[in-house]
């Protein structure tokens, strides 16, 4: 944990550490006193550091982002602190919807659409009302991927946590979440404690969290492997999760660090993606239909994590190794490097990093469905995010310290930029009707993003 | 074959308790390597969050990290 | 945390084996004979533990209260490079004495557990109480320490 040296207020006790965090205004970027006034004292130093970025996210022809985040984290110096965050996002453009590209136009509803016809409807809700609603759609020309042109989505988290001493080895922390979107909403916690051995060299960490939350489509949650024409949607889903994760560090000698983590998790209840949708096609490859995708509602997860840090005077390396299986058969492999360098004057660095990752697709995914197999199927979906693919990231971040303009430890500016390619494996192949038209076209993104500390 | 690769990443890291624990490590006063703010585990959390979030969105995998033990191991 | 008479007789013998030249300011080694008869408070620190910051002002209020009564304060860097010490004493400026020993000898003596760490010994060069690591509300009750060691004759 970073601590920096900025005394502002001396008195014990977190309440009377925010109370005085919030009445000290001036007090802030003193250093140190070196005589006297220590009858008078009865505490210790609050410290507080204030973390924000603002990234910038852009997929090549489909959607972007912009997300601002915010962190602050208050600490008495004696191991014990709270943290804060805030982050918002929102993410608009253009969103595959799971179809299939086709030699024929598409025609599609947007969510909230309760029809294929382009002509307005009249409503009649339980009250009585009647309404008249021209029904959203969208079209995809012959060739193109199907893309809702108008998806958007907002969201707002909240978080917070605390972490508190036990005794001169142990610590624990509890920490919860609220994420809000229009169409979704998640509450999470999480509690784990920490001891240390071998003068703290090794330390085992123990980790349980717990997540709920509540689906709420626009349009509502469509009947999963229903025929997407007749529109078949209900009301709110939920689904929970609960994950365990062990962890062990361990100090190898003076300049390389070591981790483990092992983690489980399970979520249960609705794990569709309600907007999601499966083309059916006949044995030419002619599109006939269109079905809601339908996944199991189970998934447990397994990961095995390993980082391992190293310093030497002017930079520092990172290696850090996943592997992740579950079981809806994906497993998936990741690797990350990153290296950084600082400058002569040890006030700024660059931090190139690079990041390898492949993933196996789920038993159920699949790009299409042909109209024989409809009756004898059991779980289906063409997300792409449970396809087998590689992805590389590339990026690059640059930062300089202000440690010394703004008289604060830890103050920094920094400036990142990734890029972000998948690329697909495993094609199925395509029957006739397809073939020319590009059914895994792959994501192409990059990440842009602005970070100040204080 | 993804049993056995789990398999052999746990007994890398059995591996790395058993021989380690006691034996590995360093001094309490030799910690100034680790005191420094990039080898924190926890050093560039805001990045690893945002980063998180994208991979969420994009990939079946998330999370599996902690980040406690290392650093100056002070008080 | 406290050990109460564990090395009595044995410090005499591991201060005369001194770390005359581990341990020394400029050329003067520490010879922690010269302070029997003071109490001495031996501490351990290093410029990047941050723990060490709040330390500094407590101790350089206790010399200034007791030196005269008899209390000695002495500071032992174990930082690798000199110049992360010479930084850190910039901006705290100790008037206490402050000795240098990158290569641990006498921390390893003392069988330094955790950083920062002090060891108070009385004026008959008896180790009585050892303290791992450093809090701003333990400082009532390490200054109640002092004076009962320096109210000892």
């Amino acid at each position: 944990m970073q601590l920096k040296g900025r005394p502002a207020v001396v008195r014990r006790g977190l309440i009377a550490a925010s109370c005085a965090l919030l009445g000290s205004s001036g007090a802030r970027g003193q250093e140190a006193v070196t005589s006297g006034g220590g009858a008078e004292t009865d505490g210790g130093q609050i410290d507080w550091l204030f973390d924000s970025a603002l990234a910038y996210y852009h997929e090549n022809g489909r959607v972007q982002a912009i997300e601002p985040v915010v962190n602050i984290r208050i600490d008495d110096g004696v191991g014990e602190s709270i943290n804060f965050n805030l982050t918002y996002d929102s993410l608009s453009g253009s969103s595959p919807n799971g179809a299939l590209p086709s030699n024929k136009p598409q025609t599609f509803a947007s969510p909230s659409g309760k029809s294929l016809s382009a002509a307005p409807h009249t409503y009649t809700s339980a009250s009585g009302q009647t309404s008249v609603e021209s029904a959203p759609i969208y079209t995809t020309s012959p060739g193109q991927l199907p893309v809702d042109p108008k998806y958007h989505d907002q969201r707002l988290a909240v978080g917070g946590s605390w972490q508190m001493p036990w005794s001169r080895l142990t610590r624990a922390s509890i920490g919860g979440k609220v994420s809000y979107e229009h169409d979704f909403l998640s509450l999470a916690a999480n509690a784990s404690i920490a001891h240390d051995f071998n003068q703290k060299n090794t330390t085992l960490s123990l980790g349980i969290n717990g997540e709920g939350d509540a689906v709420r489509p626009i349009g509502g949650a469509p009947l999963p492997a229903s025929d997407y024409a007749l529109f078949e949607k209900t009301g709110t889903k939920s689904k929970n999760g609960a994950g365990m994760l062990l962890g062990l560090t361990q100090v190898m000698n003076r300049r390389w660090l070591s981790e483990l983590n092992l983690s489980v998790d399970r979520f249960t209840g609705y794990l569709n993606d309600p907007y999601k949708i499966i083309s059916v096609i006949d044995t030419i490859g002619d599109t006939t239909g269109y079905l809601y995708e339908k996944r199991p509602d189970e998934r447990t997860r397994k990961s095995v994590y390993l980082e391992n840090r190293v310093a030497w005077s002017r930079a520092s390396a990172a290696l850090s190794l996943r592997y992740m299986t579950d079981d809806w058969q994906i497993h998936s492999d990741t690797a990350q490097f990153r290296v950084r360098w600082w400058t002569a004057g040890h006030d700024q660095y660059w931090e190139p990093t690079v990041r390898w990752y492949r993933q196996t697709a789920a038993d159920f995914y699949t790009p299409w469905i042909s109209s024989a197999a409809t009756p004898t199927l059991l779980y289906a979906s063409a997300d792409a995010r449970l396809g087998a693919f590689n992805a590389l990231t590339y990026g690059l971040k640059y930062a300089f310290k202000l440690e010394d303009a703004l008289d604060q430890p830890g103050s920094e500016f920094s400036v990142r930029l990734e890029y972000y390619q998948q690329t697909f494996f495993d094609k199925m192949p395509a029957p006739a009707a397809l073939q020319g038209l590009d059914l895994y076209p792959g994501l192409r993104a990059i990440l842009l993003q602005v970070g100040f500390s204080y | 074959m993804n049993r056995r690769r789990l398999r052999r990443l746990l007994i890398v890291g059995s591996a790395l308790v058993a021989s380690g624990c006691s034996s590995l490590g360093v001094k309490p006063w030799q910690r100034d390597i680790l005191a420094r703010e990039d080898m924190q585990l926890d050093s560039e959390s805001l990045d690893n969050a945002i980063d998180d979030h994208l991979y969420f969105s994009k990939e079946a995998s998330s999370g599996g990290r902690s980040f406690a033990g290392g650093g100056c191991g002070c008080n | 945390m406290r050990m109460t008479g564990r090395w009595t007789g044995r410090l005499l013998v591991a201060c005369a084996c001194a770390l005359a030249a581990a341990v020394s300011r400029g050329s003067s080694p520490l010879d922690l004979n010269s302070l029997h008869g003071r109490v001495v408070y031996l501490d351990f620190w290093a410029s990047w533990c941050t723990p060490c910051r709040q330390s500094f002002p407590w101790m350089q209020a206790m010399k200034d209260a007791y030196e005269r009564q008899g209390l000695s304060v002495v500071a032992i860097n174990l930082d690798q490079e000199r110049d992360d010490a010479e930084r850190f004493l910039q901006k705290f400026h100790p008037s206490f004495d402050v000795r240098f020993d990158p290569q641990g000898t006498l921390a390893e003596q003392f069988k330094v557990s955790g950083m920062p760490s002090s060891v108070v010994i009385d004026r008959h060069g008896i180790v009585r109480f050892t303290h791992i690591g450093f809090r701003p509300a333990d400082g009532d009750t390490y200054e109640n320490q002092l004076r009962e060691l320096i109210a000892e004759k």
